[in-house]
């Protein structure tokens, strides 16, 4: 398969009605829904600006899907309005949302070739013959698909199948796009590759996209900003650093960082630190500052990468490696904390001075990484 | 010529077990092929070495020339235009059962078909005198109009070509509706979601997507119909007048009143034939659409 190089701009799918780069493209306000007793979405409320790749990132139960199948139409909220541009849609038909959906079984129709596949919804729209032509051989060569147009979806590849199915949602330049974990069905390698070319494609036409995915990874390669949701909730909104580095749950520390816990209790504050005494260890660890009262109990949460291996008694804690596994560039490393119920701690440190097993280590780490959540609030 | 040595040295045996395979399988072929040639081609070539042969046993086309003339005509020209009605209706009826059914809930869809499926067990001529006791002048159907006071009730509903074609549709309809229904279970419901996705209304997904998919499905429930129709007796006989004579029954006609064997393997070799065109004719009429497509396609 050709790789998807960046496009000339002359290639550049002219478009009628493409919003402009700045502005809302969609908002949703308090959207819920419930099954029975489950709610299924919880007052989800986000705005998203046109030009932007939000993903819902979240487990299967999370109410992603809901959320973009709300969105998209194709289910009915309780409550709540969703708005595209300055059009409230909510009681819409999904034809009638004037959306892109790309699902994750690609929905190729089989009764028609790539090209009327994808100058279908064009046809929709009354646009000429010619135009139909020349767009949908656009859009083709955008997706590294031209000279496949004659070809029936069953004489593709997956992967190729899931660029038809992308190139039939943006062929109509539709303010928002949808994508139902459309990556889903394909192996790891051509899943790598088409985040890359998607996430190109929505850069250099500016696309407004809505994800949904349950894989981290590919949440953070893509996203402008990700929504993490958990039983209906979203949990943070947020682009994927803030996400990763400043984690408003232990939740979403734990799902996007895989972050280390520790229950301690908040010592002092200085100016421009909180100290936080260890339960275990009882050793003082310097956090970022938190408004947080001294004495509450906390749990702090610090990601593998940001520990650090020290001289014992150096650090914040100490203890002995028991597991170190070499991973190429890094040293994945268990550490057994010393006292108290002493929790496993994980290390990634580079492979270079990676501690070795039974190796006696002090732990420590910068007080900007280290991030502390009151303990009733951890999940 | 190593290579032709080692393939040389076991050569002798594989050739003694492919010949051993091919004897067993010509004996297990021997019972179907047996069976084909007594009841398949020779009552096939016998029939139609019957229809060219001359009272004193000589080539003779006449048989089919009577056959293709005057009230055997048409007669013909009935059973087409009966067969072709008949079709018509049977995937009309056939396709709204059928996709009524296909959107039931598995439990009712399976319920529904049964009672589609069931009466066709019933023997047929219990099935067409029932008709005949509903469509009466003082048959139910009747009766309940002219209850209604509609005008013109009694209607005459048997024994004209709507009565036939009333009958022969509700024969036929057990095949299309089982035909048509398979065809629809095997439709995608997220495809017409994706459709409606890109702003197609309900009327455009009915014809640009849900037809084209269930079109093979139309055109053979279509076809089946209509073949079985060519050949339908029993309905045909009871349930129309003398001007709704089929093939069938005039075959049946020649053979037991006329003691016309000659003419009546005529007329079999004819419908015979009606049969095969009607294949072909949707044979190529789905290669036709194919091709069509590829064509604007590229």
């Amino acid at each position: 398969m050709a790789e998807f190089g960046i496009a000339a701009p002359s290639v550049t799918p002219a478009g009628g009605t493409r919003t402009t780069a700045t502005g809302k493209a969609l908002s949703v306000v308090a959207l819920r829904k419930t099954y029975g007793d489950v709610v299924a979405v919880d007052e989800a409320s986000m705005e998203i600006a046109a030009g932007e790749f939000v993903t819902f990132l979240g487990a299967s139960g999370s109410g992603k899907t809901t959320t973009l199948m709300m969105i998209a139409g194709f289910c009915e909220p309780d409550s709540g309005t969703i708005t595209v541009g300055d059009r409230d849609v909510t009681r819409l038909a999904p034809q009638k949302r004037n959306l892109g959906f790309v699902f994750q079984q690609y929905l190729l129709f089989p009764h028609m070739t790539v090209s009327e596949n994808v100058a279908f919804p064009l046809t929709l729209r009354g646009v000429p013959k010619d135009e139909i032509r020349r767009r949908v051989g656009e859009t083709l060569e955008i997706a590294g698909l031209s000279g496949f147009g004659g070809r029936k979806p069953r004489e593709l590849s997956g992967g190729q199948q899931q660029r038809v199915a992308l190139c039939r949602a943006l062929v109509y330049r539709p303010p928002v796009i949808l994508m139902d974990e459309p990556l889903g069905a394909l192996d790891k390698k051509l899943r790598d590759q088409l985040q890359v070319e998607i996430k190109t494609i929505q850069q250099e036409l500016g696309l407004t996209v809505i994800y949904v995915t349950h894989d981290q990874e590919e949440a953070l390669v893509m996203s402008d900003r990700i929504a993490v949701m958990r039983n209906g909730l979203i949990e943070q909104f947020d682009t994927p650093r803030e996400l990763f580095e400043r984690p408003r749950t232990p939740f979403v520390a734990d799902f996007l960082g895989a972050a280390n816990f520790l229950p301690g209790r908040i010592e002092q504050h200085t100016d421009e630190h909180t100290l936080v005494r260890l339960d275990n260890s009882g050793g003082l660890i310097k956090a970022r500052r938190h408004d947080l009262v001294s004495g509450t109990e906390v749990k702090i949460a610090v990601q593998p990468g940001r520990l650090r291996a020290c001289a014992p008694d150096d650090g914040f804690c100490t203890g002995t490696v028991e597991t170190a596994t070499y991973v190429g560039t890094l040293v994945r490393a268990g550490v057994r904390v010393d006292g108290g119920d002493a929790p496993l701690l994980r290390l990634e440190v580079p492979a270079g001075r990676g501690p070795v097993t039974g190796e006696r280590i002090g732990i420590t780490a910068d007080p900007d990484d280290i991030n502390l959540f009151p303990t009733e609030q951890a999940g | 010529m190593a290579a032709t040595l080692t393939t040389k040295a076991p050569a002798p045996p594989r050739k003694l077990l492919a010949s051993r395979r091919t004897r067993a399988g010509v004996l297990y072929a021997l019972p179907v092929v047996v069976y084909l040639l007594v009841l398949f081609v020779y009552p096939i070539f016998s029939t139609l070495f019957l229809s060219l042969k001359n009272a004193n046993g000589s080539f003779t086309l006449h048989w089919y020339a009577e056959a293709l003339t005057g009230v055997n005509l048409s007669v013909l020209i009935t059973t087409l235009r009966i067969s072709a009605e008949t079709a018509l209706l049977s995937l009309v009826f056939g396709f709204l059962l059928a996709n009524a059914i296909s959107r039931l809930k598995p439990v009712w869809a399976a319920l529904a078909m049964l009672i589609v499926v069931v009466p066709h067990f019933i023997s047929a001529l219990v099935r067409t005198y029932g008709w005949i006791i509903l469509l009466g002048d003082k048959g139910l159907v009747n009766e309940t109009l002219a209850a209604m006071s509609v005008p013109g009730a009694p209607f005459q509903l048997l024994y004209n070509e709507l009565g036939v074609v009333i009958g022969t549709t509700s024969m036929m309809l057990p095949y299309t509706v089982l035909l048509l229904y398979g065809v629809m279970r095997g439709v995608d419901r997220r495809l017409l979601a994706a459709a409606s996705s890109m702003g197609a209304g309900r009327v455009t997904i009915f014809r640009r997507i849900y037809l084209p998919l269930v079109a093979p499905g139309l055109a053979s429930a279509g076809l089946l119909s209509f073949i079985l129709s060519l050949g339908y007796y029993i309905t045909p006989a009871l349930m129309g007048g003398p001007n709704q004579t089929m093939i069938a029954t005039l075959i049946n006609q020649q053979v037991t009143k006329e003691n016309q064997w000659n003419g009546a393997a005529a007329q079999g070799v004819i419908l015979l034939l009606l049969t095969l065109a009607g294949l072909l004719l949707v044979k190529l009429v789905s290669s036709l659409g194919a091709s069509r497509r590829k064509r604007s396609a590229s």
